[in-house]
């Protein structure tokens, strides 16, 4: 036996659990969502592209998908950077933050914001109290409801894509800035800013990917009324029963996030070699 | 918290990452503040204090039958990811494959494919071929989506690990099978702990799969709490999420003793 024929036995497995179990059920996907009563056809795609009702839909994904990254990115970096410079004892802490909600089911996560959006609930009732909002006011069942729960899904991914690069840049960088007159807000724009944009980009492509696709957290807190287009997929796979449709918004879906990423991939390529 | 921030910012990072904790641990705390409620319903700020919903939780069949469910594909998928994820591991680490690169993109691929494509690929497919979904589907979708985390954590161990000492072993007479048994497995041995950990973790806390590829009787916990808020939420849903927090929790700690939580700050 070759080092060649052990390496192979070693990947094989696996290999072939991905071949058969997550390769050729998309392609199985790809192929039904052309699938017509009379051979490959187009008409699946062409209701959801043609049709106000689910280009509304698909417009409601990608622009609370845009808020939730921005805003993600808006907290995430300012996170990343006081854990970046914390002392060690503060960053475990820290980290713990971010980690305990990260490893914890997303359907928990939106349950307790249910609990505090709902109309009674404790903060609806603090903004009625304190006067800044009425007395019909709600957040349940609205697209505040659902930033505010993506936004905490999705919040760690963006601070740990952050952290990850801001612990490479080396801190002399820093004090060489402040030594020839930079102040500290200047140092973080001109210098720690510019270096961790590959941190920030790839942890917002992270949150842009995985909110446009998320499905329980704007489905619990958007309600029926709110619908996303992964709760539309979700739809017409298990009410409607309409499977090609299905597969065919799920394509859309695929190649929307392809397309964000297409650039980002051929650019991290060109670094590489 | 930054030493070179001048004063007055410094003040401002403090109530930052306050506001900012306050935001990332809010749903578990008011979780955890229901689920002791004495309260008929759910309620937050909680008052009194009672463990009748964990008892609720605890003789209650359809939440039991759910956890089972879920601890077995758990387990279940644990033993497989560990084993299939760890062996390409060390495949992919000696870069001897042929096309090693395009293999290590194909291992990590299920992490960037949003799951709910996956999800309704798998569904469709195993209709198509296999008719009923089973626990079978759940065990290798759940798999599918593990194995990346098992790759990665186990190829961090190897970056860090000493070449020669395998080199070392054959030079003196080791088979194959003894060297990766006695010298690679071992040096393996924290990633593999942590990718089995994250497995778990991944599996038990999993939902959009498993609602997909659910039926009457396969039922895990995560999609049984999904379809209680979906209705009619009752503090014992409350109960339920603080014991999967709990366990996450208790994870976390293994997590950390395996690898250190630092290793989070590389991805």
């Amino acid at each position: 036996m070759s080092d060649r024929t052990e390496n192979l036995f070693l990947a094989l497995p696996g290999l072939l659990l991905l071949a058969l179990a997550f390769l050729l059920p998309i392609g199985q996907m790809l192929v039904l969502s052309v699938e017509g009563e009379d051979g490959p056809t187009l008409e699946h795609f062409s209701r959801f592209l043609l049709d106000p009702f689910y280009l509304g839909i698909l417009w409601r994904t990608v622009r609370l998908s845009l808020v939730i990254t921005a805003i993600c990115a808006l907290i995430g970096f300012p996170l990343a950077y006081i854990m970046a410079r914390a002392s060690p004892r503060t960053r475990l802490w820290l980290t713990i933050m971010v980690i305990l909600p990260l490893m914890t089911s997303v359907v928990i996560r939106t349950f307790g914001w249910m609990v505090v959006l709902t109309r009674s609930g404790l903060i609806p009732t603090l903004l009625r109290d304190m006067g800044l909002a009425e007395r019909n006011f709600a957040l349940m069942q609205t697209e505040t409801a659902i930033v505010i729960g993506m936004v905490q899904v999705l919040l760690p991914f963006m601070a740990l894509s952050i952290l990850g690069v801001l612990t490479r840049i080396d801190e002399r960088l820093e004090e060489a800035a402040r030594t020839m007159g930079c102040s500290f807000l200047q140092t973080v724009r001109v210098v720690i800013l510019p270096l961790s944009l590959p941190g920030i980009v790839a942890g917002s492509l992270l949150c842009f990917t995985l909110s446009a696709s998320s499905f329980v957290t704007p489905s619990l807190l958007g309600g029926a009324r709110i619908q996303v287009l992964a709760a539309s997929i979700y739809k017409s796979v298990t009410q409607v029963l309409d499977w090609p449709f299905a597969a065919a918004q799920a394509v859309i879906l695929f190649a929307g996030i392809l397309l964000v990423l297409a650039p980002y991939i051929r650019l991290t390529r060109q670094d590489r070699g | 918290m930054v030493r070179a921030a001048p004063f007055p910012l410094r003040i401002a990072g403090i109530v930052f990452v306050v506001l900012t904790g306050l935001l990332l641990l809010a749903p578990l705390i008011v979780v955890v503040g229901v689920s002791v409620s004495e309260n008929q319903f759910i309620a937050f700020p909680p008052k009194g204090f009672s463990l009748r919903w964990y008892q609720e939780v605890l003789s209650s069949s359809t939440y039991l039958a759910a956890g089972l469910v879920s601890l077995q594909i758990g387990l279940l998928v644990t033993v497989s990811a560990t084993l299939i994820g760890g062996a390409a591991a060390i495949a992919i680490h000696r870069r001897q494959l042929p096309a090693s690169e395009l293999i290590a993109t194909v291992f990590l691929s299920p992490l960037v494919l949003p799951t709910i494509i996956y999800a309704i690929g798998m569904l469709m497919f195993w209709s198509a071929v296999f008719g009923s979904v089973s626990m079978m589907t759940l065990w290798i979708s759940h798999t599918v989506i593990t194995l990346p985390y098992v790759v990665r954590t186990t190829l961090a161990v190897l970056a860090e690990s000493d070449p020669f000492l395998e080199e070392a072993a054959r030079t003196m007479g080791a088979g194959r099978l003894r060297c990766l048994w006695f010298v690679v497995v071992p040096q393996c041995l924290p990633g593999l702990a942590a990718g089995a950990f994250f497995a778990f973790n991944i599996s038990f806390d999993e939902a959009v799969l498993s609602l997909f590829l659910r039926k009457p009787g396969l039922t895990t916990l995560p999609v049984q709490v999904y379809g209680q808020l979906e209705f009619s939420p009752d503090p014992s849903v409350a109960a339920v999420s603080s014991i999967m927090i709990a366990l996450t929790i208790l994870l976390m700690i293994v997590i950390d003793r395996m690898l250190g939580l630092g290793k989070f700050a590389s991805p």
